[in-house]
């Protein structure tokens, strides 16, 4: 199977983990994911918050570039980008004077049909859960995981259409697929405050507290996430949090697909295990798995 | 209310902020879910729904200089449990755009260079180049090494590359182009109305 992929900005540099091993997971499963040519920024928060027009046109520009591509489905993996994408599809849908803008604006003509994905969904259910139990070779028997998904890949339901927005479980059936125990808890997608982490550092120590707080009584191994402004929040706050709360707190922060690969056999450091501040790697060895 | 029996000229800047959101905010039951549920409303942030009590009340500067919006992070929490679903962070942008028309300065300065400097890496380079963007807000912050140890620990990983906070990519003019081009249309706009 051939799909479009649309990296976005931050897994160029500061994520590449969540990249590389995208990239990997979907290879063993026999998908080919295709870069969208040229693709820009979507404009993130910034461009949502100070520029509406600006905002659509940054990913009509990219809808454009896919629609090229002769392909119809594109896979995103970060949720922000998953989001204002399919949402500004919607948007020039259903208002054809803000079509005619947008056009104008990026002097192409867009057809608006494509079928938006996030990565974690477009692998739950269009691979599936039974074709991804198939290729694990070793289960991850004995790793207790707390899922994280924040807030961009589920909420508001009304935009992104995709699990639930208070209480989503596509992530817990994909790494129950890998043989992992997956913990509950209330704060799936309690906001981490990521778009303020360099802004408004105190609010965002402050979210994230509560989250890790609650992660550290519940004993996980691991939070398993799937944006990476939820990863590199929680990775880098933790020291912070720990001071203020008069603990050690070092939890792991885990893309769910570097754990996908990791079933699957892939050695722990191509999956750019070796790669965050809270280093995996020695749990992973703990339990037999690197 | 003004909402219900205001005089149409105490109504405008209701009136305009529902027309550039697209949200009725007519509908809202001030009910408090969205601020219940609000990552950043605070002692000193009021958060949704005073802030669209402001809206409602006509109460233009008290609106366009009220902090909520801008320490809105788009998480889409209130627009999830609202009864009328009204979607907060397309209020957010409304506001900021008619803040920006009206020359009403930033109340929250650090957010706003974040955001302007997250843009203005856009422009120049098609994509944001994350690293350089963070030096920059931290140099013009005057906190030249916050986080420093950090990143100095993911350089020695291997997750990041030092060159990333120096070097700019390969530029890209086209994303550049988008951005005069809204903007000539909003000058445009400015023009047609005066």
């Amino acid at each position: 199977m051939k799909v479009s992929y649309y990296p976005g900005c931050s897994l160029e540099v500061t994520a590449k983990p969540y990249d590389t091993s995208a990239q990997q997971v979907c290879r063993s499963l026999g998908v080919e994911l295709e870069e969208v040519p040229q693709w820009c920024c979507c404009g993130s928060s910034p461009a949502l918050k100070m520029d509406g027009l600006l905002s659509t046109a940054l990913s009509a520009q990219n809808l454009v570039h896919i629609e090229g591509q002769s392909v119809d489905k594109v896979v995103i993996p970060c949720p922000f980008c998953f989001r204002r994408l399919l949402s500004a599809q919607e948007e020039i849908q259903a208002d054809q004077d803000l079509k005619t803008t947008v056009q104008n604006v990026i002097q192409a003509e867009i057809a608006g049909q494509l079928d938006i994905q996030n990565l974690l969904g477009f692998l739950r259910y269009d691979i599936g859960l039974e074709s991804i139990r198939e290729k694990v070779v070793q289960p991850l028997s004995g790793l207790r995981l707390l899922t994280y998904y924040g807030c961009y890949l589920v909420k508001p339901s009304g935009v992104t259409h995709y699990d639930d927005g208070e209480y989503p479980v596509s992530m817990d059936e994909v790494l129950q697929a890998l043989g992992a125990e997956v913990l509950d808890w209330d704060f799936k997608t309690e906001c981490c405050g990521a778009g303020l982490s360099l802004s408004k550092t105190d609010t965002v120590v402050e979210l994230t507290r509560r989250i890790m707080r609650e992660a550290k009584f519940k004993e996980a191994d691991a939070l398993v996430v799937a944006c990476q402004l939820c990863q590199a929040n929680l990775d880098m706050r933790q020291e912070e949090i720990g001071k203020a709360e008069d603990t050690d707190m070092a939890i792991p922060i885990i893309y769910f697909t570097q754990l996908m690969g990791l079933a699957f056999g892939l050695p722990a450091k191509q999956l750019g295990l070796n790669h965050h501040l809270i280093d995996p790697i020695s749990l992973l060895k703990s339990k037999g798995l690197a | 209310m003004h909402r219900l029996k205001g005089h149409p000229e105490e109504r405008r800047f209701l009136e305009e902020v529902i027309e550039k959101s697209g949200q009725n905010l007519l509908e809202c039951l001030q009910c408090g879910k969205c601020t219940g549920s609000c990552p950043i409303s605070s002692q000193t942030v009021g958060g949704p729904r005073q802030l669209i009590a402001r809206i409602l009340h006509n109460m233009q500067d008290a609106a366009l200089e009220d902090p909520t919006w801008w320490y809105c992070v788009s998480c889409g929490t209130c627009a999830n449990r609202c009864p009328v679903e009204i979607n907060m962070y397309q209020v957010a942008t409304a506001l900021c755009e008619m803040a920006e028309e009206a020359a009403v300065a930033p109340c929250e300065p650090a957010i706003h260079r974040f955001e302007e400097l997250f843009l203005k890496s856009v422009r120049k380079y098609g994509r944001v180049q994350e690293l350089k963007t963070v030096m920059q807000f931290n140099m013009r912050s005057f906190q030249p090494f916050k986080d420093a140890k950090k990143g100095l620990q993911l350089m020695l990983k291997g997750a990041i590359s030092p060159v990333h906070f120096i070097k700019g990519g390969a530029k890209d003019p086209r994303v550049a182009d988008i951005f005069t081009r809204v903007e000539q249309l909003k000058q445009g706009e400015k023009a047609h109305e005066s």
